[in-house]
């Protein structure tokens, strides 16, 4: 398991780090392992492995809403790509989702460091309570908490509105309509996503933090080391594995980030908060160009491709007995 | 800790928890107010005169009802399914080693990361030939792919975590492997398929994006999607009904999470409940 190296499971079994390294796989010859893979095996390749082998196929056909009627389409070539390495509205959406992507993952992996530091000095009441809060953040349904957000953000009944008025400094803010800027949507959705995402990186690097050595940091301060380079110093350097980790699945995810982006502003206003996934479901859900829409969507994959394969890498570095 | 510094920490926790639990707090305020407290210039912070109405008007619209039956029934079918086929490959994956173990552990975790694009597209587009869309088993599939690599891999750990002289003791005791899985392991590993079994459920309870293309249908709807299309767009939207919608929505995933929260970073790590 991925990061159990730093935390106990559930099955109050003990941390994986002191588990035995070859927990017993057996090499007697048996077929055990091909029967009890292949139920598995065989579903998962109906449902996704067949699923990506026909992504791939359809990218290259003009499938479009005719098609899901009469079952006729024709195969186009590469067209579909031409087209879109053609097209300047794929390529805005490309610079919005890493522009975008990069200040999501920034902003959470920052916070969440700050607030993961911020657990380590507290006191046992204060640490719960915000442990507490964070859980139920992290609980909340995306869909759900879009839904608050949309709310949040209403243009004359919203609180963020009146508070921003109370300020005094933006001037009459009460009928901001959030969704309808482009600035304005990007805020909320950032916050949005943020404000979702600190409590799992929180929670991860402070599990790491605990786990640095205190004598190490004692040592340093003996030297005369100020707080912040002890962190820099010692806890830093501690964490970097686990803070490298939560950083590609933060990149992971916020570059497939889709709920939220359309239920906030359906991609708009115009394409302006249209990133790759909200542009794949619009050219292949809205404008059921669906042949179009295969090929945004192997071109995204193959751009998420290079990330997840450093994901694995680690994972399976990390991975004690693999 | 200076009695000063500790004050100092004290207080950036406070505002922290504030700012984080406001919108959670805005989402149940809001729900417990009659209308005039919804719909008003200057915020009403705590309800003046709380009711149950907005809960009452949630539950009992039309759809509501169905779409929970919807919900339920593709959500059951999916964890059932994700777990009795999961169990038996974490099982082999993680108590013997047999050729093309690893290369089967990197497609389980990168299928795992695919964008959800991947799938909705050519799932879409077989499900309407085979004249699935609208059904459970469209839905059930989809999330089956979405949920079963991770529960493979989440109870893997699990597996992986015992001892190996306790099925070596059961297999000097003369029992077959079948035996040892069923009579040492399973029950070994029972605690952690419960973990996973909470996390396929949040995973599918909460997806939006699969329901809302492959349904098409308010009856067929399931409650994320009645959830976002509460909105009406005649009358406006009732944002008291709404919120109070949302809380009965997210209640069981918030009281789930409390109880697996100490799996919660592990599972995440695996890349089950996105954010």
């Amino acid at each position: 398991m991925p990061v159990t190296t730093v935390l106990p499971d559930a099955a109050g079994a003990p941390p994986a780090a002191s588990a035995p390294p070859h927990p017993g796989p057996r090499r007697r010859r048996t077929r055990a392992p091909l029967w009890l893979l292949s139920p598995a095996g065989l579903v998962l390749a109906v449902v996704t492995l067949a699923p990506i082998g026909f992504l791939i196929f359809t990218s290259f056909t003009d499938y479009n809403q005719r098609t899901l009627f009469t079952g006729k389409y024709t195969s186009v070539g590469a067209d579909n790509y031409t087209e879109l390495l053609a097209d300047s509205a794929f390529w805005m959406s490309l610079v919005r989702t890493v522009l975008f992507t990069a200040a999501m993952v920034a902003g959470s992996v920052l916070i969440g460091m700050g607030v993961s530091h911020l657990l380590t000095r507290l006191g046992r009441g204060m640490r719960f309570t915000v442990t507490v809060v964070l859980i139920v953040a992290w609980a909340m349904p995306n869909v759900a908490s879009s839904l608050v957000w949309n709310w949040l953000f209403q243009p004359g009944y919203g609180i963020v509105n009146w508070f921003l008025d109370q300020l005094r400094v933006f001037g009459d803010t009460t009928d901001l309509n959030w969704a309808q800027d482009p600035a304005r949507a990007y805020v909320s959705i950032w916050l949005l996503i943020v404000w979702q995402a600190v409590p799992f990186i929180a929670l991860t690097v402070n599990a790491a933090e605990t786990q640095v050595p205190q004598e190490y940091k004692e040592a340093a301060r003996l030297d005369g080391a100020t707080e912040l380079a002890v962190y820099r110093i010692v806890t830093l350097n501690h964490i970097r594995p686990t803070l490298l980790l939560v950083t590609i699945l933060s990149v992971i995810w916020d570059y497939n980030v889709f709920n939220q982006i359309w239920l906030i502003s359906r991609g708009g206003p115009g394409d302006a908060t249209a990133t790759l996934g909200v542009y794949t479901f619009k050219t292949a859900f809205v404008g059921f160009h669906l042949g179009q829409g295969a090929a945004i969507s192997v071109v995204t994959t193959l751009l998420l491709l290079g990330l997840t394969a450093v994901y694995i890498r680690r994972l399976l570095r990390s991975g004690e007995d693999l | 800790m200076t009695p000063r510094r500790r004050w100092t920490v004290n207080t950036v926790a406070v505002l922290f928890c504030l700012v984080w639990i406001f919108p959670v707090y805005w989402m149940v305020n809001t729900a417990f107010k009659p209308r005039p407290e919804v719909m008003t210039a200057t915020p009403v912070f705590v309800p003046e005169h709380p009711t149950l109405d907005n809960f009452v008007k949630a539950v009992t619209q039309q759809q509501f009802l169905t779409n929970l039956t919807n919900s339920v029934i593709v959500v059951a079918c999916t964890v059932l399914a994700s777990i009795v086929l999961g169990i038996f490959a974490a099982a082999a994956l993680s108590r013997f080693r047999f050729r093309g173990r690893r290369t089967i552990m990197v497609v389980i975790l990168a299928v795992q990361m695919l964008p959800a694009t991947a799938l909705l597209i050519p799932m879409f587009v077989m499900f309407n030939s085979l004249d699935l869309l609208g059904t459970y088993l469209a839905l059930v599939l989809a999330y089956v792919a979405t949920v079963l690599p991770f529960s493979i891999w989440v109870m893997r750990g699990f597996f992986v975590a015992i001892p190996a002289e306790i099925e070596e003791a059961a297999h000097i005791d003369g029992a077959t492997t079948w035996g040892v899985l069923t009579r040492v392991l399973f029950p070994l590993v029972a605690p952690g398929v419960i973990a996973t079994g909470i996390f396929s459920f949040i995973a599918a309870w909460n997806d939006y994006l699969f329901a809302y293309t492959f349904m098409q249908d308010q009856s067929r709807y399931t409650l994320p999607v009645w959830l976002a299309s509460f909105t009406n767009p005649h009358t406006g939207t009732d944002f008291g009904g709404q919120m109070a919608a949302s809380v009965l929505f997210s209640l069981p995933v918030i009281a789930f999470f409390l109880i697996i929260q100490r799996n919660l970073v592990a599972g995440m790590s695996a890349g089950a409940v996105k954010g």
